[in-house]
């Protein structure tokens, strides 16, 4: 079972508490929505997830191990693969080099096999190129494998960072705002491809998002965080009617357009 | 590279050829080059180049800031030149022979390779918490105390106890001091790399600094020079990678070191000022004159650079410039290479801030490109 579990979870950054005292479960497959106002502390529960950070109380699980002690590769390495909220490819690396800089952990032939150019190093750079092409025909990034992976669109860079993500295999993968500046029909397919990446890949996946529509259609639980702190959790149609949600992230500032929009789509 | 594997290669032909002429240069560069200061320069060259490229794996492809990379070349200079006297003496002195080197030589470098790449994993430690500035002091600092060490550890005079440290400093005394390490009873240091060694080897290890750079690990840590977080997410372990790339470019170095130090045609001392922070700056300057992450251009910058050094060593000498010199008092001729050199770094810095090839490859194949640009017009 490869189940997430955050319980207690507390981060401070100096007298600012980031995250308090938060816990969920991500069930195995599932696909779960972490979200919250600007400053909520969602990305810092990614960070504290994938080891950036660690927490100052509390444990993170993941298939019943302990992540508190492993560094950001090592839990990448256990299946933990994510995307960031800025998009941060390796610029001068071209678009299909990006995803291969991923294998690097399923590699079996290592350095000196690359300088000895024995047949192991062959193999795995044979193999591993025809993943990343798959993956890269699967985004319909295929055309543009041998471009640098900056001259994208800026759509473009974030589905190569899920292809790059998914270059690890992973069993949970972490979505920091995929549907940032994206327009309506382009969320659409988004979530379309979220729903799909799990069916194919096997895999959970967490869902920071601020696009409503992507989270109210897509996620199966959703959790609320507001100024660090858990608000609300349930399924799409509990945290809409959620009082607290609606006074912290819905029913303030100019904000509530997107959300209302997204809302009355779900009605 | 991305390219499809290919496992037909001209490379078995092409190092037959490589060996052939090496072997014969050995033998006849001599009679084609009568002057030895002409042969010295040129192999130097080629020691030159096995320093930029081991050095471009720090600056260039690690994305770090080494400054010191003398450091490690002086450590294998030493490793070497202490040995090659040690087994000279004990291979029955006499002559210099090709024969003898192939015992001399193989071991030498190893010892080299393995002393610099020890001091390597050490001054790459601290390259897990410093970045950009602050690790380059580190790396200076390293270099400078590896030279004032060896220029000015004194034997024990007697007074003080005798303990470990005295042991080390009478070892290290043994090493000549400032006046440099001239061998076994200052016989001169036994110079066994002809140029089979030194030809060859900066071919060979070319080859494998090519490679590395299109070996998946070479990928990895361009990578984590662009982004060490989004590395680290995708399960590229910056330490492990940054670790082993001070370790494989001290090696590099360490071989380079202890080539230069047994180098037929060279001097037969080592001296510590051969690997001061002039050095170090030269390194660099090759590697971005060639362009930072560019093996070729490493190559043709290491090339470039020592021509340059001894073009401005011709200068100085010259009537001109010695007319000069006794014209105007308290000229410093040492000045005038700084000053040509920054001329031409800037000069380089505003025409070309990449360097001469960037990060590009000469020779470099590229047959997935044609298509790729064809699907962009469609």
């Amino acid at each position: 079972m490869s189940d997430l579990v955050l319980q207690g979870v507390s981060k401070n950054f100096g007298g600012l508490r980031a995250v308090g005292d938060v816990s969920f479960t991500v069930k195995d497959r599932s696909i779960f929505g972490l979200i919250g106002p600007n400053g909520a502390g969602k990305t810092t529960v990614f960070n504290l997830i994938t080891g950036v950070y660690k927490q100052d109380v509390g444990s993170i699980t993941f298939a019943g191990k302990d992540l508190k002690p492993l560094k950001p590769a090592q839990i990448a390495a256990v299946g933990v693969a994510r995307t960031f909220q800025n998009i941060r490819l390796f610029a001068q690396l071209t678009v299909i080099e990006n995803l291969l800089v991923a294998c690097e952990l399923q590699k079996k032939a290592h350095l000196a096999a690359a300088v000895l150019r024995l047949s192991a190093h062959y193999e795995d750079e044979e193999q591993m190129n025809e993943r990343a092409m798959e993956l890269l025909r699967v985004f319909d990034l295929q055309d543009v494998a041998e471009e640098p992976s900056t001259s994208l669109p800026y759509g473009n860079q974030r589905r190569l960072e899920i292809a790059r993500a998914m270059m690890l295999k992973p069993k949970l993968l972490l979505l920091d705002e995929p549907a940032a500046g994206m327009n309506y029909g382009e969320a659409e397919g988004l979530k379309t491809q979220i729903r799909w990446l799990r069916d194919t890949f096997d895999l959970s996946v967490v869902l920071v998002e601020h696009n409503m529509q992507v989270v109210m259609g897509v996620c199966e639980e959703i959790h609320v965080l507001d100024h660090g702190e858990t608000i609300a959790h349930g399924n799409a149609d509990e945290v809409r009617a959620h009082p607290k949600v609606l006074a912290a992230y819905l029913g303030e500032d100019d904000e509530e357009d997107a959300p209302r929009a997204g809302k009355a789509e779900m009605a | 590279m991305t390219k499809p594997a290919k496992r037909k290669s001209r490379l078995p032909l092409v190092a037959a050829g490589v060996l052939v002429v090496v072997l014969l240069l050995d033998f006849f560069l001599k009679s084609i080059i009568p002057d030895s200061s002409i042969r010295q320069l040129l192999m130097l060259a080629a020691c030159n180049v096995l320093v930029a490229l081991s050095l471009n794996i720090i600056n260039g492809m690690a994305g770090q800031f080494s400054i010191g990379h003398a450091g490690f070349v002086g450590i294998g200079g030493y490793t070497s030149a202490v040995m090659a006297s040690n087994l000279h003496a004990s291979l029955g002195g006499g002559e210099v022979t090709f024969g003898k080197s192939f015992i001399v030589v193989p071991l030498c470098l190893c010892a080299s390779a393995g002393v610099a790449g020890l001091f390597g994993f050490l001054v790459g430690l601290p390259s897990l918490r410093l970045k950009g500035d602050y690790l380059a002091i580190v790396t200076l600092g390293f270099a400078e105390i590896f030279r004032l060490v060896i220029a000015t550890a004194q034997a024990n005079d007697g007074t003080a106890k005798v303990g470990i440290l005295a042991k080390i400093g009478a070892g290290l005394s043994s090493l000549g001091g400032q006046n440099g390490y001239q061998g076994l009873n200052n016989q001169g240091v036994p110079l066994y790399a002809g140029p089979f060694w030194v030809f060859g080897l900066a071919f060979v290890l070319g080859v494998v600094a090519w490679r590395i750079k299109f070996s998946g690990w070479g990928r990895a840590l361009r990578a984590l020079r662009e982004d060490e977080i989004a590395g680290a997410a995708v399960g590229v372990d910056p330490t492990r990678y940054k670790v082993t790339s001070f370790v494989l470019a001290a090696v590099g170095a360490g071989i380079a070191g202890g080539l230069m130090a047994m180098m037929r045609d060279g001097t037969p001392t080592v001296n510590p000022d051969n690997y001061n922070f002039t050095a170090s700056f030269d390194a660099i300057t090759m590697v971005i004159l060639g362009g930072s992450g560019s093996v070729t251009g490493s190559a043709i910058g290491g090339v470039f650079i020592t021509f340059t050094i001894k073009a401005i060593e011709l200068l100085q000498s010259s009537s001109v410039v010695q007319d000069l010199k006794r014209s105007i008092e308290g000229l410093d001729l040492n000045a005038l290479r700084m000053i040509v050199y920054a001329m031409v770094l800037v000069a380089l810095m505003i025409l070309r801030p990449e360097g001469l090839l960037g990060e590009r490859e000469l020779f470099q194949k590229k047959p997935t490109k044609a298509p790729a640009k064809k699907a962009d017009q469609a």
